[in-house]
């Protein structure tokens, strides 16, 4: 049953065509049914019992809740809430299309939804060097863990090249950002999350790698009363404050890069000068159409299990920006964006992530 | 249509467009049924079902779009072409089912011109994003209406749309070069390479303002211009509107703004007050002047001359700086009327001489025959023969009939004394909105036997009558 707030930010939403041109998802696709508007609309049809929910659940799983659209709403409209509402409904209603049932699943009995329960062997070796108990976590994320190993294994060198005392957990628990995308906040989620929140407080400073776990360890725990005691920063803001107490040096190569900013560090966490403050270390900084807090999603790992074929598109979509301004190198600090612009099959722009620029690729 | 036939029908679309691009899910009939139409909205607030088409094919080119309409042609099923689905008139909603032709895959930018002065691409691009591709190289499309980010290339020279710095730039119809275009029969046809030529009458404003009645526009070449080296804003209030019209008049002899609006009094105390924040009663007119600096120099001072003439009050740069960064403000929920209110805008054009006559007009009719309705009204777009007139009807929520057919009928009747009373005094049925559904009734008050000559164009292209039917009187 949705709740009186979503329903009035639907009623706006439903009739309401402005953003049209800022989803990244349906930019990419030129369907008329990823947009806010769409979404909005068939939900309301949903609450007037003139559709059912289980007719357009799957729409609402085409929704990065990227936020671009309520970034871009001059009035305030929160398509991601009510589309977030939609999915815990459809949870608590049984009707989850069968492919978000079986991610929820490998959630809850292995951690991360791609049901993976081995870790890359290299990365186990990079692990266990960090296995003693420091102040500092380095919270690598699922991502890095189960699908992107290399980034986590960079992720580790480039603060060891910063002489940086840290631990790498073995047995990393899931920050929960998964199952809040899934499901938003079911009980499960927010078990989780606690279960985190126990691990984490271990430790006086968390250094997080991905920005999809730093925003909902910032954001969504507080408001949900998970708390973390820990002091919990971002990869890159650390890796900026590295680079000003001179425990990083950096020699600047000359070569013009654009930055990819994550959503979830400049639109969620307003986080957007610490990473340029990095890369202007090491390259000169050419900024791409919709940057900062007007940033366009380059792709995720996690939808790509259902829709693999428009990730790429998103993807392909953000390296056009990058060649609109000459840019020859795209910067990423999303190890998924990271990930899903790597996918591309091209090779006009060479796309690095801040720990590749750290370690001089 | 029978669940054979429509099995059979669909795996030809299929073919003809891939399988990803061609749906019969519910979610994609239901996207497509519902526009920006007050009545489609009404309905679906209702809790009701518009018409809904039978299949959602959305092809990435003229190649494809061809065999959609030869398939729709064998078969004599409807085509309605849909853009963005920002329309206010109806006119992209498929009220007899069939196919609905979403353009949006054919989104792409073929070309930047910078020789020649224009952007190629699909007619599927949503205007914002072919502005975002002129100013990569530091032009600008000069079309800005409040829908540039919802609304399609094709969408605005279908209906032929306007935006706010047309008295300089013109209208959508100003700004094409050459389009591709596919006839019902899936024939491809290039309208002439230049738009300005004496080779017979002009192929693009023929399928301009056609509302897919006539065929599908696939490509476009659409006009870029330099951005301005300075761009000024200068507020007036007027005490009465007949001395903002003569002053306006004047100024076009002399030169060309980009902006002139000219809000009446109760528009000026509602909207203008709330977004712009002009407290004074009266008539509030913001014009922008722009271009080369020594230009923009010299037609400030013809500006603020002529005004003074007319005893405009001058109020400086800050409401109309405000009102362009406010433009778009406007049309968001919660400052736009908005259901349960019912609304509309009865856009008309006339020369000087008889626009300020219909503006009373069609007041009149409307406050007198609705007294339930309150009339607003701007004139939004100006040329140095006359004008148009922005006017809309608000009807409070309470007034407004909860059972759908009787707020259809209002709604309905509404309209039909607005437009009527535009025609009696030398208007124009439409400006910049188009007919759609809505306003097909009027077409042939409007033009009597000239009628005939759309009807015979209609029935020499599309001899089945698939193209959007019950649109633009057709």
């Amino acid at each position: 049953m949705m709740s009186e707030k979503s329903k009035q930010h639907v009623e706006s939403c439903r009739f309401c065509w402005m953003c049209h041109h800022i989803c990244p998802i349906g930019n990419a696709t030129g369907l008329e049914r990823n947009t806010a508007r769409a979404r909005a609309l068939g939900l309301s049809l949903v609450n007037r019992n003139a559709i059912e929910l289980s007719e357009v659940i799957d729409n609402v799983y085409e929704c990065a809740c990227c936020g671009a659209c309520v970034h871009d709403c001059t009035t305030g409209w929160d398509p991601v809430m009510f589309t977030k509402e939609a999915r815990l409904d459809a949870a608590m209603e049984g009707v989850l299309p069968e492919y978000i049932n079986a991610l929820v699943d490998n959630c809850l009995e292995t951690g991360n939804a791609y049901g993976v329960t081995e870790l890359d062997g290299a990365l186990v070796s990079e692990i266990e060097k960090h296995a003693d108990k420091k102040d500092v976590l380095l919270f690598l994320g699922v991502d890095a863990r189960c699908k992107v190993p290399v980034a986590a294994v960079n992720a580790i060198k480039a603060l060891e090249k910063a002489n940086v005392e840290f631990s790498v957990l073995a047995d990393e628990p899931a920050s929960g950002w998964q199952l809040e995308y899934l499901i938003s906040a079911a009980n499960e989620t927010k078990e989780q999350m606690e279960a985190c929140a126990k691990v984490l407080n271990d430790y006086a400073k968390v250094v997080v790698f991905d920005p999809q776990d730093a925003k909902v360890l910032k954001r969504e725990y507080k408001e949900w009363g998970v708390e973390v005691n820990a002091e919990v920063v971002t990869y890159t803001s650390y890796a900026a404050e590295l680079l000003a107490n001179g425990k990083l040096t950096a020699v600047n190569c000359g070569k013009e890069m654009t930055y990819q900013d994550p959503f979830q560090l400049a639109r969620d966490l307003g986080e957007t000068e610490e990473p340029r403050k990095v890369i202007a270390a090491y390259a000169d900084l050419k900024e791409m159409l919709c940057n900062s807090g007007d940033t366009m999603w380059a792709g995720n790992l996690l939808m790509k299990e259902w829709m693999a074929d428009v990730i790429v598109r998103v993807a392909q979509a953000r390296i056009r920006n990058a060649k609109g301004v000459g840019a020859d190198t795209i910067v990423t600090a999303s190890v998924s964006e990271y990930a899903s612009l790597k996918a591309v099959d091209q090779d006009e722009v060479k796309i690095v992530s801040i720990e590749e620029l750290i370690l001089g690729a | 249509m029978n669940e054979f036939l429509h099995a059979m029908i669909l795996t030809e679309l299929e073919d003809a467009v891939g399988k990803e691009n061609c749906s019969v899910k519910q979610i994609d009939k239901v996207t497509h049924s519902v526009d920006y139409y007050w009545l489609s909205r009404m309905w679906a607030d209702r809790g009701r079902r518009m018409p809904e088409a039978d299949f959602v094919v959305a092809p990435k080119d003229a190649q494809e779009t061809s065999k959609v309409l030869k398939i729709a042609n064998y078969y004599k099923i409807p085509v309605t072409t849909w853009g963005a689905g920002g329309g206010t008139q109806g006119g992209a909603i498929p009220v007899c089912g069939g196919i609905i032709l979403d353009t949006k895959r054919m989104n792409q930018i073929y070309e930047v011109n910078t020789d020649s002065m224009y952007i190629e691409c699909g007619t599927g691009a949503i205007y914002k994003h072919i502005e975002w591709a002129a100013n990569e190289v530091g032009k600008a499309t000069m079309h800005y209406p409040s829908s540039l980010t919802c609304s399609t290339v094709g969408g605005f020279l279908a209906h032929r749309g306007i935006g706010v710095v047309s008295t300089k730039y013109g209208k959508i119809d100003d700004m094409v070069l050459q389009m591709e275009v596919v006839l019902p029969n899936g024939d491809i046809i290039y309208t002439s390479p230049a738009p300005k030529h004496a080779a017979g009458p002009d192929l693009n404003q023929i399928f301009i303002g056609s509302e897919g009645t006539l065929g599908v526009i696939t490509k476009a070449q659409i006009r870029i211009y330099d951005q301005p080296e300075e761009r000024r804003f200068r507020g007036f209030l007027f005490q009465d509107m007949s001395g903002a019209f003569k002053a306006s008049r004047e100024l076009l002899q002399k030169f060309k703004p980009s902006v002139m609006r000219l809000y009446d009094p109760a528009e000026t105390a509602s909207l203008i007050k709330k977004i712009v924040g002009v407290e004074k009663p009266g008539a509030f007119m913001n014009i922008a002047y722009e271009g080369c600096k020594e230009m923009v120099e010299v037609e400030e001072k013809i500006l603020l001359e002529t005004f003074a003439k007319y005893g405009a009050e001058d109020l400086g740069s800050e409401y109309g700086e405000k009102w362009w960064n406010e433009k778009i403000t406007f049309f968001y929920p919660g400052h736009m009327m908005d259901i349960p209110q019912m609304f509309g805008t009865m856009d008309t054009i006339a020369p000087y001489d008889k626009i300020e006559k219909i503006y009373w007009a069609m007041k009149e009719a409307i406050e007198t025959n609705f007294p339930q309705a309150k009339f607003i009204a701007h004139f939004s777009h100006w040329y140095e023969w006359g004008s148009m007139i922005y006017d809309r009807f608000i009807v409070d929520g309470k007034d407004v009939p909860e059972d759908p057919v009787e707020a259809l009928r209002l709604h309905q009747e509404i309209w039909t004394c607005g437009v009527r009373a535009a025609l009696a005094n030398g208007g124009v049925v439409n400006d910049h909105h188009g007919v759609g559904i809505k306003l097909g009734r009027l077409m042939k008050e409007q033009y009597g036997p000239a009628m005939q000559v759309f009807e015979g164009i209609k029935k020499s292209l599309d001899p089945n009558g698939i193209m959007n039917p019950f649109k633009l009187g057709l």
